[in-house]
C-alpha cells in the first residue's frame, strides 16, 4: 500500500476509536512529515484526501482540524467504500478457506471493538 | 512549466573500453525529492559525477539550472551542494576547523546558517573528526554540503552505513532543513523502500539507461502481477509492459508495468480460466524492473 493510503488510514483509525476527536487540532504538514520522515507532498495529499473525506478540515491561516461534520455522504456511497476494502478480506478468505461465517464473525468483532472503544474513550 | 533543475540528456560516459551510460535522459523538477535508484555498479555515481562536471561525457549534456556542467562548471558547482558517498575528511581536522577550511573555498558561505545547522544534526564541534560516529560523519558530510546555501542538493548515496534509526534521522533532515526551504534534491540509494517515504519522483538506472521514471505513489499503483494459465494460442509479446514473467508448471505469473483495464483484459482473454491479481511489495517491483526478463521466456517458443 503507498504511503499515503497507510496514513490515511491510520488518522481515520484514530479518528473512529476517538483517540483524535472532532475539534482536536492536528499537526502541520510540516511538523507531520518530520515527524514520521516523510515528504511533505505526501502529508498534504493525506491532508487533502481526509479533507474531502471530511474527516478533517482546515481553518484558513489557522490549522487542520478534525472536522465536526456529521456524515454527508449517502448511504449508497458509503456501502461501496466499505465494500471495496472488504473485497481484499473476502478474496483471503476464500483463499484460505474460511467458512464465510467465521468471516462475518471477525468483521464483527472488529466492528465491536473499535465501538466500544470509541465509547470508553468517551466516558473519561 | 518551470525550468527543470536538472536535465540530462543523452547522455553517454565510458571508462576505456567500459560503456557505462548509455544514453540517460533525465528531468528531475524544481523543488522536488528526486529518488535516483541502482544497484551497486549501474552507474549512479559516474552520472552523479558527470553532472557535476568532474568528467566530461563522450556524447549528450547535463543542464542544472540551464547550466552547462562542462562549459559552466564552475557557476554549476557554486549552485550545487554535494555529498559524496562514503565521503572521507581529514581525520586530524576538529569538526570547527575542517568547516572553516571548506568555507575557504566558497566566497558565499554562510557562517550564521551553518552555526545553525551544527546546532540542528548536534555536531561537536570540537571533536575531531576521526572521532566522529558514522552518523556524525554524514551529517557533517551534509554540513559541508549546505554552507553555500544551494539550490540543489545531491547527496550520493548518503545513509549508506548508517543504521535504521540514523537514517530516518538523517532523511528527517533531509526533509526539515531542506524541503521546507524549497531545496531540489537529488539523492540515489539502492533501496527503494528508504526511497519511497521522501521522495516525490523516483528513476530506476539500470545497465546505464534510466528504465523507469515516475512520481512515488504511482510506482506502486501500476506495478501488478497476475497469475494465470494460457490459453491455447496465447501471444503475451501482444501485451506491452511485461516486466517479468515466469513459467511455473502450467501458469504463468506476470509483473507487468503501467496496469490499466485495457492491458488487463487483453491478458485475462489469454487465459484459459480467469487470473488472480497481486500487489508487489517494494523489493519485488524493483527486482521486476532490474532483473525481470521481459517475458522472453513466454516468447522463446
Amino acid at each position: 500500500m503507498p504511503i499515503y493510503r497507510q496514513i490515511i488510514d491510520q488518522i481515520r483509525y484514530q479518528v473512529v476509536t476517538g483517540r483524535l476527536k472532532e475539534g482536536d487540532k492536528v499537526p502541520s504538514v510540516r511538523e507531520l512529515a518530520s515527524r514520521l520522515a516523510v515528504n511533505q507532498n505526501t502529508i498534504l495529499k493525506v491532508y487533502n484526501e481526509l479533507c474531502r473525506q471530511n474527516v478533517l478540515k482546515v481553518e484558513r491561516g489557522d490549522g487542520t482540524y478534525v472536522s465536526s461534520s456529521k456524515q454527508s455522504i449517502s448511504v449508497a456511497e458509503r456501502k461501496k467504500a466499505v465494500a471495496s476494502v472488504l473485497r481484499e478480506a473476502a478474496t483471503l478468505a476464500v483463499q484460505l478457506e474460511l467458512p464465510v461465517e467465521q468471516a462475518g464473525e471477525l468483521l464483527r468483532k472488529e466492528y465491536q471493538n473499535i465501538v466500544s472503544q470509541k465509547a470508553g474513550r468517551g466516558k473519561k | 512549466m518551470t525550468e527543470p533543475a536538472i536535465k540530462i540528456e543523452g547522455l553517454h560516459f565510458s571508462y576505456g573500453k567500459k560503456h557505462v551510460l548509455k544514453g540517460v535522459d533525465l528531468e528531475v523538477p524544481k523543488g522536488s525529492i528526486f529518488g535516483f535508484l541502482g544497484r551497486n555498479g549501474a552507474g549512479k555515481t559516474t552520472m552523479i559525477k558527470t553532472l557535476l562536471g568532474l568528467q566530461k561525457p563522450q556524447a549528450g549534456r547535463c543542464l542544472v539550472g540551464g547550466l552547462d556542467s562542462v562549459t559552466d562548471t564552475l557557476e554549476v558547482r557554486r549552485r550545487i551542494g554535494f555529498m559524496a558517498e562514503d565521503q572521507q575528511m581529514y581525520g586530524w581536522m576538529t569538526v570547527s576547523r575542517i568547516i572553516k577550511w571548506v568555507a575557504g573555498f566558497y566566497p558565499n558561505w554562510d557562517d550564521k546558517f551553518v552555526d545553525e545547522l551544527a546546532e540542528v544534526l548536534s555536531l561537536p564541534k570540537d571533536a575531531k573528526v576521526k572521532a566522529l560516529s558514522k552518523g556524525q560523519n554524514s551529517s557533517l558530510a551534509l554540513l559541508l554540503a549546505l554552507g553555500h546555501r544551494p539550490d540543489i542538493v545531491i547527496l550520493d548515496d548518503p545513509t549508506l552505513g548508517l543504521d535504521p534509526i540514523a537514517r530516518k534521522d538523517f532523511l528527517r533532515h533531509v526533509i526539515d532543513l531542506l524541503q521546507s526551504n524549497g531545496v531540489t534534491v537529488f539523492f540515489s540509494s539502492h533501496l527503494l523502500y528508504e526511497i519511497e517515504p521522501v521522495a516525490d519522483h523516483i528513476a530506476i538506472l539500470n545497465d546505464g539507461v534510466i528504465i523507469k521514471a515516475c512520481k512515488t505513489e504511482q510506482l506502486r499503483e501500476s506495478v501488478r502481477k497476475f497469475a494465470l494459465t494460457p490459453a491455447p494460442g496465447a501471444d503475451f509479446s501482444q501485451v506491452p509492459g511485461i516486466l517479468d514473467a515466469l513459467k511455473v508448471g502450467e501458469s504463468v505469473s506476470i509483473a507487468i508495468d503501467g496496469c490499466d483495464p485495457a492491458k488487463k483484459a487483453r491478458l485475462k482473454e489469454m487465459s484459459a480460466n480467469g487470473m488472480t491479481e497481486t500487489a508487489l511489495n517494494l523489493d519485488e517491483i524493483f527486482e521486476a524492473y532490474v532483473i525481470g526478463n521481459r517475458g522472453r521466456e513466454l516468447t522463446a517458443h
